[in-house]
């Protein structure tokens, strides 16, 4: 690739083999860096001309499929929607916070692919497809107005990238906790109006370690690549959870 | 010790096409048990970039016969006509399943699903989520699939060959990506959907992880390859990066433009009048490589380049429909398609060919299916009509996971001691590889020059010369393979092991590329030859089939399925 | 036709697990201005806390017969009680804006069959609410109504 502009940069990255360290380590790499690069580019350069046994994860470097998630001086970040100008002096590179560390930059994600589940995070019908047919149009589809549609598009846009994770202090403190971006995706389901499951997800969210787990930092959204905005379908969800649960005892039988 | 683990059926791959076919027979087989395998967590699966859209009929005023006729005509008649019969009648119940399942699709004021137009398509028929439609069907697919406990997912295992016993597909030997261990698991039938390949070129809009893994397991285990000359060549692709700029871009109203402000595609002329951006793909992108030998492309250090201008759309239509293209051309190259320009040139975006399947996505292998852009079940032909192939996920995805199934349940389990020890024998070629320091070839340079070899011989334009350059290149190119030099030793989450066996993987489909191109002389859908720039009906109305042997490909034919639809002259 | 592959099919996959370095906090979290907002928003509990201790101790002055309560209601005058009054409706509004502000930055609460009103007109109908109701109580408390 042709460049206008290169320029040397020192990224100092977090190195970590189970089988030859006890912990962590850092390695300082000094590459020469071309000005439209993004921090991605970066770390890619490393592993095929430098050092090809520094392990990450990346595929679609286009921010949308959500692999490549880091700590970029602290931030989490996703490192191919960075740019690499955005720090002219120091760049530490280190694998997601509030994640068990696999290899280098790669973290251990099984977790949340647990909590990611437990919301029951598809389309629950009380009906059989086939005897729900009366509920859809004769081209099998469900009606949905564009203004049922926007209240919970937002919410659907979570590419699962996990920055929310490493950045919510109540995960740092109680590892349990389900975490903004699976309450985001339940709470997109209990919005959706094909849904009606929200009974089953508001038991699940005034269980331990979920909504009223979070305190309020707002840390989720501000570092949210997609503007899911998971705090506010954390608070709402909360919202969601009380008022299923006051219904329910109003209105014992008729409650969801 | 190679861990061993039993199933019914075993799908390669995480996408649209492998999650489809994984609900498919675990919704109609609870008591079923479906290994869901991918070398990645299934909502990385690269299905996730799609943008524009999934074709299929749903107004008054389209019909099965021309959606039918468009994608005939899209493929310049090379697509096989009984599978794109089947494809048109069966989309619209996949697409409406899908939305039963939770998939955000853009909405009519009347609450029905809206449509809008794509290049090739005669009228308003590709339903959309704005333009991420890719990303939110794999991840309502991914979720929805999450409901049934009888599909067993593998994430993050490297599948490195398909394990055949008395001549039936029955398992797969994986690397477990985290530990470095090897897995046997074995079913009675295996699905691949594993996707293209569009890493074997410098320049694509595929992600990292798209090299060809599945059709190169199929290759190897005897399987032939099909139509592999056709390479799809997406017109807009943005300079530098190749990111896409979806096609729904031109099909809410945008232009193509070139150096001197002109909508340089209207003197084009493929008899669609004021439509003119919406030709098929592969003659937009050859008429954008004309004007830029014509002198009339722009140019900045990545070299020549035409525009997409959306800016008399106005903001609020852009933010309505084409969010994710304003969002990745002002992070990617730092224009507001509000205010700008968006530059783009050619860029290639998927594989029209791949392992030979028929209408019930069956390969020639008993035992192997393969479904999605892995497969050639000749839907596509010669040239794909965009927004039909995340359809065919779903449509080919099903009609997998159906027959495979079907496969399993009439079959029973192979010997596990020999498949178990086919499994060994890879464990060992794979532990070799590890960390190899013996090995003379840098695995990212060899991949340059493989990249090269292709983007030079096998363009959107192509000649009998450099053609056979580059199959002579590739060649030697997978011969040096063999012997990559490795650096990392270790077992964990070895990276650079899984980057030396995807580049193994390439290899053999970029010779199989370029030998296949070579032989085809005349000019059909995206394989454009100046030699020979007309269509040849009478000598190469076939399908190209690649079949592996050490010295390179030997090629074979296969008759096109005509008989609804005449082949014309193809004129838009 | 042969039935189901086996028993064991079912179980999740024998996923072989790796040691792993602990989770890290994210680098100097406590610095960024944010988490300092963060921060002061957890410390207002403390004056929430203060606050409750001197509720309990006007209820222990009740109980104590009117001399008492006068005594109590008294001192709330002391203008060391001023500042901590002050602080309390500063901390009040504080934590009110950062919920309020944080429920709804750009999605809205379903409101049933009603169309989506604009974020300004619904942040402004919680503010009005909010300064209403707060009116009322302290005309009510301060005995010009009831």
């Amino acid at each position: 690739m042709m460049a206008e502009e290169a320029r040397t940069l020192t990224i100092e990255i977090t190195r970590f083999d189970p089988d030859r360290d006890e912990v962590p380590k850092t390695q300082e790499y000094e590459i020469q860096v071309q000005d439209d690069w993004k921090v991605l580019d970066a770390i890619n350069y490393i592993k095929d001309e430098v050092d090809p046994s520094l392990s990450h994860r990346w595929s679609c470097r286009m921010a949308v499929c959500g692999s490549c998630g880091m700590m970029l001086n602290g931030e989490p970040k996703l490192t191919c929607k960075t740019a690499l100008s955005d720090y002219d002096s120091k760049l530490k590179i280190e694998p997601l916070a509030n994640f068990p560390i696999v290899r280098d930059l790669v973290v251990d994600m099984d977790g949340f692919m647990e909590k990611f589940r437990k919301v029951k995070p598809w389309i629950v019908r009380a009906k059989e497809r086939a005897e729900d047919m009366e509920n859809l149009s004769e081209k099998g589809t469900f009606s949905q107005s564009p203004a049922q549609l926007a209240s919970f598009k937002q919410f659907s846009m979570c590419i699962n990238c996990l920055l929310c994770y490493a950045a919510c202090p109540v995960i740092a403190n109680e590892p349990e906790f389900i975490g903004p971006a699976a309450i985001a995706l339940g709470h997109r389901y209990n919005l959706d109006t094909r849904d009606e499951g929200d009974g089953q997800r508001n038991a699940i969210f005034r269980g331990e370690g979920t909504v009223f787990s979070c305190s309020f930092a707002n840390e989720c959204s501000e570092v949210c690549p997609k503007n899911v905005d998971p705090a506010a379908a954390v608070n709402q969800a909360k919202l969601g959870a009380v008022v299923d649960w006051a219904k329910g005892l109003i209105l014992p039988r008729g409650g969801a | 010790m190679v861990q061993s683990s039993r199933h019914d059926i075993v799908i390669v791959g995480g996408g649209a096409a492998g999650l489809r076919a994984a609900i498919q027979a675990a919704e109609a087989n609870p008591d079923a048990s479906v290994a869901l395998v991918s070398k990645v967590y299934p909502m990385r699966s690269h299905t996730v970039s799609a943008e524009g859209g999934a074709a299929a009929i749903a107004r008054e005023d389209d019909s099965l016969e021309l959606h039918g006729f468009d994608t005939v005509k899209g493929s310049d008649f090379l697509g096989d006509q009984d599978v794109i019969q089947y494809f048109v009648e069966d989309a619209p119940r996949e697409l409406a399943l899908l939305e039963n399942w939770g998939c955000p699709w853009s909405r009519n004021d009347d609450g029905s699903v809206s449509t809008r137009a794509f290049g090739g398509m005669t009228t308003k028929r590709t339903w959309y989520a704005t333009d991420k439609v890719g990303f939110h069907m794999l991840h309502s697919l991914f979720q929805h699939s999450m409901r049934f406990p009888n599909i067993v997912r593998y994430d993050e295992f490297f599948v490195t060959k398909l394990l055949v016993e008395d001549g039936v597909c029955q398992g797969v030997a994986a690397l477990e990506i985290r530990t470095g261990e090897f897995h046997a698991i074995l079913g009675r039938a295996v699905i691949l959907a594993t996707g293209g390949a569009g890493k074997i070129f410098p320049f694509t809009t595929n992600g990292t992880i798209k090299t060809g893994d599945g059709m190169a397991l199929a290759y190897r285990a005897g399987v032939p390859l099909k139509d592999m000359e056709f390479v799809q060549y997406h017109p807009t692709g943005l300079p530098g990066t190749g990111i896409l700029i979806t096609e729904a871009a031109r099909g809410e109203g945008g232009y193509l433009r070139n150096n001197k402000d002109e909508r340089f595609l209207v003197e084009y002329d493929y008899g669609v009048g004021d439509k003119a951006e919406l030709g098929p793909r592969d003659m937009v992108s050859r008429a954008i490589i004309q004007e830029f030998e014509a002198g009339r492309g722009f140019e900045n250090r990545y070299g020549n380049y035409c525009a997409v201008d959306l800016r008399h759309l106005g903001e609020e239509h852009i933010d309505a429909k084409l969010p994710f293209v304003r969002e990745l051309a002002r992070t990617y190259i730092g224009v507001d398609p509000v205010h700008e320009y968006i530059p783009i040139r050619p860029v290639v975006h998927y594989m029209m060919g791949g392992v030979d399947t028929d209408i019930t996505a069956a390969t020639p292998l008993p035992g192997l299916y393969a479904a999605g852009e892995v497969a050639c079940g000749s839907l596509n032909g010669a040239n794909r009509l965009g927004s039909n192939s995340l359809t065919e996920c779903l449509v080919f995805g099903a009609v997998a996971g159906r027959n495979a199934m079907d496969f399993a349940r009439g079959s029973a389990d192979g010997d596990q001691a020999r498949l178990v020890a086919q499994a060994e024998e890879e464990a060992a070629r794979v532990e070799a590889l590890r960390g190899n320091g013996k090995g003379s070839e840098q695995i990212s340079s060899l991949r340059v020059e493989m990249n090269s070899a292709l983007e030079a011989g096998c363009g959107v334009y192509r000649e009998q010369g450099t053609m056979a350059v580059a199959a002579d290149a590739t060649r030697s190119i997978r011969q040096r393979a063999a012997d990559l030099h490795l650096k990392d030793t270790s077992k964990v989450f070895n990276t650079e092991v899984i980057s030396a066996l995807e580049l193994l993987n390439m290899v053999e489909l970029a010779e199989a590329l370029a030998v296949s191109a070579l032989h085809r002389k005349e000019s059909r859908g995206a394989h454009t030859c100046r030699d020979y720039p007309t269509r040849d009906d009478q000598n190469f109305l076939y399908h190209t089939l690649a079949h592996r042997t050490e010295d390179g490909p030997r090629l074979d034919r296969k008759d096109v399925n005509l008989g609804h639809w005449e082949p014309q002259e193809r004129k838009y | 036709m042969a039935g189901a592959a086996h028993p064991e099919a079912m179980a999740p996959p024998k996923k072989g697990a790796t040691r792993t370095a602990p989770p890290r906090m994210p680098g100097s979290w406590w610095g960024a201005p944010r988490i300092r907002t963060y921060l002061l928003f957890g410390a207002t509990g403390i004056i929430y806390l203060l606050a409750g201790t001197v509720v309990l101790r006007l209820v222990w002055a009740l109980g104590n017969g009117p001399d008492a309560w006068d005594y109590a209601l008294g001192s709330l005058s002391h203008p060391l009680y001023l500042i901590f009054h002050a602080l309390t409706f500063v901390s009040l509004i504080f934590v009110g804006v950062r919920a309020f502000g944080t429920m709804m930055p750009k999605m809205q609460p379903r409101n049933g069959p009603f169309p989506p009103l604009p974020a300004a007109a619904v942040r402004g109908l919680i503010y009005s609410v909010w300064a209403l109701l707060t009116l009322l109580l302290s005309l009510v408390l301060s005995g010009k109504i009831f």
